[in-house]
């Protein structure tokens, strides 16, 4: 009897629910976390049975002797820059238009959608095919055209390796940005709709006064998506030139990874991955601080 | 207790002292290695750790095999353990195996190249490395692999080009001529730091001789005090401008290796691995080779080294081990199978490729080998290396601010 009114209660209920959610993520996120922040803090190559504690020394190292790391953090901050302006700007296009009732919408979401199951490493693996200057698609197409002066070193050269790069990660990752539009956008009020029509709004106005609005839920998701996963960029720049040529389109993330697994400074390399932790948080936070607020001021 | 129950409970008693005692006889050892290259590879490996169990009663070998980065992580991992193998293998060379020489994690061999006498079966380039550590010999040499200059016989004849360069102003007036004639004098992928690197290393060692060349790489001499360093740098910005055929950063050695093929460049400094790959692709008759004309009578390349562990619970066994790898009969068998050539003098190679018998003759008259920059360094200052070759071969560094900033790096490494 005892037990059923203990079972009856919520609280006991969603701790029973929540309690093994709990146990996995604190063991595989916020232990190996909270590690990583220690480890920073220490001077260690894997090898030596000791660690060395070195106090602030990996950060002051990374900020003032590492000649990649500022590369790496603007380059990271010009990849989230494009991220935030770029994909979810064309998945928006994209999912008005399939939203619209035209031939062949699903399998136009489908074809869409479709670079989004891909591996990263495969779109790199392709992608780097067709920028290949000597027999790459692109180089073919300008050759073609007779433009074969102008075919450029896509991942070779430092001015627009990073943007090379940027391409193939806006085409794996548009379809992402355009099914999240495309759920919102069910959700817009046909009636809200129409009856802007009737009052003579145009398409423009309808957008901006009755569609946008309502997806402003669908947008900060989008957004805060776009954010994470772009200050967390890897596999595709790994892929595609490696943080080449020169370093010159390393990211934090790839030179957080780069420190640790390849040149074995866990130190450093956990001190590069609180920075990207300490820029994450510091962006996405207030952010979402920020469209909550508005979301509860509009309601 | 009647008398069949006494015999049969005597000789179980009897049986289990046997088994007892054959185990406490036996012994075991672990082998870490990479991944075979081919299915034959590995069944001769499997052979030979199956004969030398048969000839060594009581002994076993367990061979654990992986991919190349996860055999590194593997061997980090088990550093700080008492899990790790008897036996790894590892690149030789003060970056990468030096790495776990210095962390105490490799048993000095001298005693067992003494009573093995391997000196005697190895081949003397292969085996120098082991000579490169501090406090003792480490390791035993699994393959040697030397890099030259392949050249392209027809595209040279084109250019005019009738004999092989003896000096790096020989070489650099033939790349010249090369392109006179509309014909890129050599291709690289630079996606892979390492393949325009060579360049660098071998430019080095032509510029600053061996002598200084070892002191850069040991970083006991200042990279901003020698003025060969920067005059290598411009060199291989010279290169970088004029000579590699471009655009050559965005693509990786592979891809340099089929615009070779195609006759789109002359020239690729290579490893001799590429035999097999030429031979392949039906162009071996095409090509030839020289070494990189340093003048310094070292050969460009870089070994492969089977290392004892510190922590071996039996250094001896795994010593004994290395031995039966070593030999003469095992080696034969190996050959052929996995490597065209073999670290062991001793073995007899039948029909030869000309191409195969020059890498055996530069083998055989090399007693010396500088090391590949990214094997000599320690991880991170080859890091920054490769950094500063591709800026300079890209023209957006000068020869003068490299220097420094590998100076820089070194400096504050500490």
């Amino acid at each position: 009897m005892a037990e059923r009114a203990i079972l009856s209660n919520t609280r006991v209920q969603a701790a029973l629910l929540l309690g093994p959610a709990l146990v996995v993520y604190v063991v595989f996120a916020v232990f190996p976390m909270l590690d990583v922040i220690w480890l920073s803090f220490f001077k260690w190559n894997g090898l030596d049975p000791v660690k060395a504690y070195v106090g602030t020394a990996n950060y002051v190292d990374v900020f003032t002797k590492d000649p990649v790391f500022w590369v790496a953090f603007r380059n990271t901050v010009i990849w989230t820059a494009l991220s935030v302006a770029i994909p979810p700007m064309i998945g928006l296009a994209l999912a008005l238009g399939l939203n619209q009732p035209i031939f062949g919408r699903n399998s136009l979401r489908a074809i869409y959608y479709l670079p989004v199951i891909i591996a990263s490493i495969a779109v790199a693996t392709m992608w780097r095919w067709m920028y290949d200057p000597f027999f790459g698609l692109f180089g073919q197409i300008l050759t073609s055209l007779g433009l074969q002066a102008w075919v450029p070193d896509w991942l070779g050269n430092r001015d627009i390796a990073l943007y090379s790069a940027f391409g193939a990660y806006v085409w794996q990752s548009v379809g992402f940005s355009m099914v999240l539009f495309l759920a919102g956008l069910q959700g817009v009020n046909k009636s809200l709709v129409e009856a802007a029509r009737i009052d003579g709004a145009g398409r423009w106005a309808v957008f901006r006064y009755v569609t946008l609005p309502a997806l402003r839920t669908t947008l900060t998701i989008v957004l805060v998506l776009a954010i994470i996963s772009s200050l967390k960029a890897f596999d595709i720049v790994y892929g595609l030139t490696g943080g080449g040529p020169a370093q010159s389109t390393q990211m934090l993330a790839l030179w957080a990874f780069t420190q640790s697994m390849q040149i074995f400074d866990f130190g450093r390399g956990s001190a590069i991955s609180v920075v990207l932790l300490a820029v994450t948080l510091a962006v996405v936070i207030p952010y979402m601080r920020w469209s909550q607020k508005r979301e509860e001021t509009a309601e | 207790m009647t008398k069949f129950a006494t015999v049969t409970s005597a000789a179980i008693a009897a049986g289990l002292l046997l088994v007892a005692t054959s185990l406490s006889a036996a012994e075991n050892i672990t082998f870490w290695t990479l991944n075979f290259s081919s299915e034959a590879a590995n069944k001769a490996f499997t052979a030979v750790v199956s004969d030398f169990e048969a000839a060594n009663p009581g002994a076993e070998v367990t061979v654990v095999t992986r991919g190349t980065d996860d055999h590194k992580t593997a061997i980090r991992v088990a550093a700080g353990t008492d899990k790790g193998p008897d036996i790894y293998f590892m690149w030789a060379g003060l970056g990468l195996g030096g790495e776990y020489v210095k962390a105490g994690l490799s048993l000095p061999l001298d005693k067992y190249y003494a009573d093995y006498k391997w000196d005697d079966e190895v081949v003397p380039a292969a085996g120098s490395f082991s000579r490169m550590y501090p406090g003792g010999r480490h390791g035993v040499p699994s393959s040697l692999s030397g890099e030259a200059l392949y050249y392209n016989k027809s595209l040279f004849a084109k250019a005019g080009i009738t004999s092989t360069p003896a000096n790096y102003d020989e070489l650099v007036a033939d790349a010249e001529k090369l392109k006179a004639a509309g014909i890129p004098a050599i291709a690289f992928g630079g996606t892979v730091n390492w393949h325009v690197m060579r360049l660098m290393d071998v430019i080095l060692e032509a510029k600053c001789g061996a002598e200084k060349h070892d002191a850069l790489t040991a970083m006991t001499v200042k990279w901003t005090d020698e003025a060969c360093v920067v005059q290598s740098f411009g060199e291989l910005q010279k290169w970088g401008k004029n000579y590699i055929l471009s655009p050559f950063m965005g693509i990786d050695d592979s891809q340099a290796f089929n615009l070779f093929l195609a006759n789109r460049a002359a020239m690729m400094l290579e490893g001799d691995w590429l035999v097999q790959q030429l031979a392949e692709a039906g162009k071996i008759d095409d090509i030839d080779l020289f070494p990189f004309p340093t003048r310094t009578n070292r050969l460009y390349g870089f070994a492969n080294y089977y290392y004892v562990s510190s922590k071996s619970k039996n250094p001896d066994l795994a010593a004994k081990f290395l031995d039966y790898l070593l030999s003469t009969p095992v080696q034969q068998k190996l050959l052929g199978v996995s490597g065209t050539t073999s670290i062991n003098k001793n073995v007899t190679y039948g029909e030869l490729r000309p191409m195969t018998k020059k890498w055996l003759d530069l083998f055989n008259t090399h007693d010396k080998v500088f090391l590949n920059g990214d094997q000599a360094f320690p991880l991170d200052i080859t890091t920054e290396y490769f950094r500063v070759i591709n800026e300079v071969v890209s023209g957006n560094m000068a020869p003068a601010d490299a220097a420094a900033a590998m100076q820089t790096f070194i400096t504050n490494k500490g």
